[in-house]
């Protein structure tokens, strides 16, 4: 293991924190370039390197073969396809819902039939203010381009993953990009780690306190929302809501390590009275 | 020499954002980054192909004037030449960079604002990696003042620039290239030279070539090179927002 890399734009990556060559062919994330360097003597072919364009740390898949950048983690965040995102619905027309992926950006389209087992006569009616958890289908083309989502797979027909389409009852609650990304990366990898997946414990820790309370549901979107919905929590449903909401912010606004995590959740579900 | 002290992202709803103090020269500024935006109009009608850089200057206490759009004129020609235009998503938008004067003594009207310009392009460039702008390279600048006996002096409070008969901005590519020569005064090509091997080497350190034709740097009595300094300051935060990753087993 070597020690992290952190890279300012036109630094090169020194050949030792690069995967070692496999047959695969090595490949760059973004924000990386490849650079050729012509050699004075005309009969060697020019040597390459790869620069990086932004401050970032790297990080490199072995398994991949991959090299990527990871960037300052608070942007605004910026449809790439294949996203999963939490949009809501701000009016409908004949053939599309006019969906707000985020409140800065012009509103994305989600089509009226793009939903699993959607027909003509069977489909989603959806009001103004409902949320769906959908994928970015495609982005379009230069400045002022449509932005599309989809709620199913377009080869298979099926909502894939799952969970995909409205959601309904539960509450949003915002935090930033960066953390978004994390929970994903935590909820993607089911390896059982002692100090969870990208510094992150806390759903597993909720997950464990709230059985009792009913549990709960969650569904986090790329553009810096978390859908939570404690359907079966009865009385203490509200406050098991707000106090995952409560949990998520407070680790976004500071960093905390996996036993300040857990030592969060159960300060706020004593603080709340709910019974874990 | 007490070298200048900068924050990343100080303000949460920019895309990127950086405060930078200057001890010496007194200058406190506050810049933030919006890229990619959308611009309006058809003002990318000129170049299809590259990014739109836009630069405001922003005085403290009075309206902008004729010396804002003159210094904001050369932040932006400097800075066009190194953010990279023409990367994903960057084509026909725009990066607008808003740089704020918020503390020190204030450029009067019509005086010369050689003196803040190192400040700024710091505080630009440290707002533009905030907002992980893809770049070509990095870059450090400096101001220094050269008096009627021929004396250097970094860095010049507002006072020492008033009584300096020449001033002189210059800015270094990370490569040690020459970005940016901005003079004032009158001055002579070997005034210009010595001040140039000084801005190298507050930049970038002394130049030690070693038998190998290797290039160290080292520091030297201009303490910390600044090209360090700001390099410290990008590591330290990436280092805190990836604590979860690199202090990971």
């Amino acid at each position: 293991m070597v020690s992290p890399l952190i890279l300012l734009p036109g630094d090169e990556i020194p050949s030792e924190y690069l995967p070692s060559t496999n047959s695969a062919p090595l490949r760059l994330g973004a924000g990386l370039r490849l650079l050729s360097q012509p050699s004075s003597n005309p009969s060697t072919p020019p040597s390459h390197v790869i620069s990086a364009t932004q401050s970032a740390l790297l990080s490199t898949d072995t398994k991949r073969n991959a090299v990527s950048l990871l960037s300052t983690p608070n942007r605004r965040y910026i449809p790439t396809p294949g996203d999963l995102v939490i949009a809501q619905i701000h009016h409908s027309s004949p053939d599309y819902f006019h969906c707000m992926v985020t409140p800065q950006a012009p509103q994305a389209m989600l089509g009226q039939l793009s939903f699993e087992g959607a027909t003509k006569k069977t489909r989603p009616m959806l009001k103004q203010g409902d949320l769906v958890y959908a994928r970015v289908l495609s982005i379009g083309l230069g400045a002022g381009a449509e932005v599309e989502l989809t709620c199913v797979n377009p080869a298979t027909g099926r909502a894939e993953p799952g969970g995909l389409g409205p959601l309904t009852g539960g509450m949003v609650f915002d935090v930033s990009t960066g953390l978004a990304a994390r929970l994903i990366k935590a909820s993607s990898s089911s390896a059982e780690q002692q100090d969870g997946v990208a510094g992150l414990v806390v759903l597993d820790e909720l997950g464990k306190k709230l059985e009792k309370a009913g549990g709960f549901e969650i569904a986090v979107g790329r553009n810096g929302k978390v859908w939570v919905d404690c359907a079966n929590g009865g009385d203490s449903a509200i406050k098991a809501t707000v106090a995952i909401g409560r949990c998520l912010s407070t680790i976004d606004e500071h960093e905390l390590s996996p036993t300040d995590q857990r030592k969060l959740v159960t300060r706020i579900l004593r603080e709340m009275k709910i019974e874990s | 020499m007490v070298g200048p002290t900068a924050s990343l992202t100080p303000l949460s709803r920019a895309d990127g954002s950086a405060s930078y103090q200057c001890p010496s020269t007194g200058s406190n500024i506050l810049g933030s980054v919006n890229a990619p935006i959308e611009l309006p109009g058809r003002r990318d009608a000129l170049r299809p192909e590259d990014a739109t850089v836009e630069v405001f200057v922003k005085p403290g206490t009075a309206p902008g004037g004729v010396g804002e759009r003159y210094v904001e004129g050369i932040i932006k020609n400097m800075l066009t030449k190194l953010i990279l235009g023409r990367e994903k998503g960057y084509a026909r938008r725009g990066v607008v960079i808003t740089l704020a004067i918020v503390g020190g003594e204030s450029v009067g009207r019509g005086d010369s604002y050689l003196t803040l310009l190192p400040a700024l392009l710091h505080t630009a460039l440290l707002a533009l990696l905030s907002a992980s702008v893809p770049l070509s390279m990095t870059f450090s600048a400096t101001v220094l003042a050269v008096d009627a006996s021929g004396k250097i002096t970094r860095e010049p409070s507002p006072k020492e620039a008033a009584t300096a008969t020449s001033l002189h901005v210059f800015a270094f590519s990370s490569n040690g290239h020459l970005l940016l020569s901005e003079s004032q005064g009158p001055f002579e090509f070997k005034t210009w030279e010595n001040v140039h091997q000084r801005a190298l080497a507050i930049c970038h350190g002394t130049l030690a070539r070693s038998s190998d034709g290797d290039v160290a740097m080292a520091e030297d009595v201009d303490g910390q090179p600044l090209e360090g300094a700001l390099r410290e300051v990008v590591e330290d935060k990436i280092h805190l927002d990836y604590a979860w990753k690199i202090d990971a087993p």
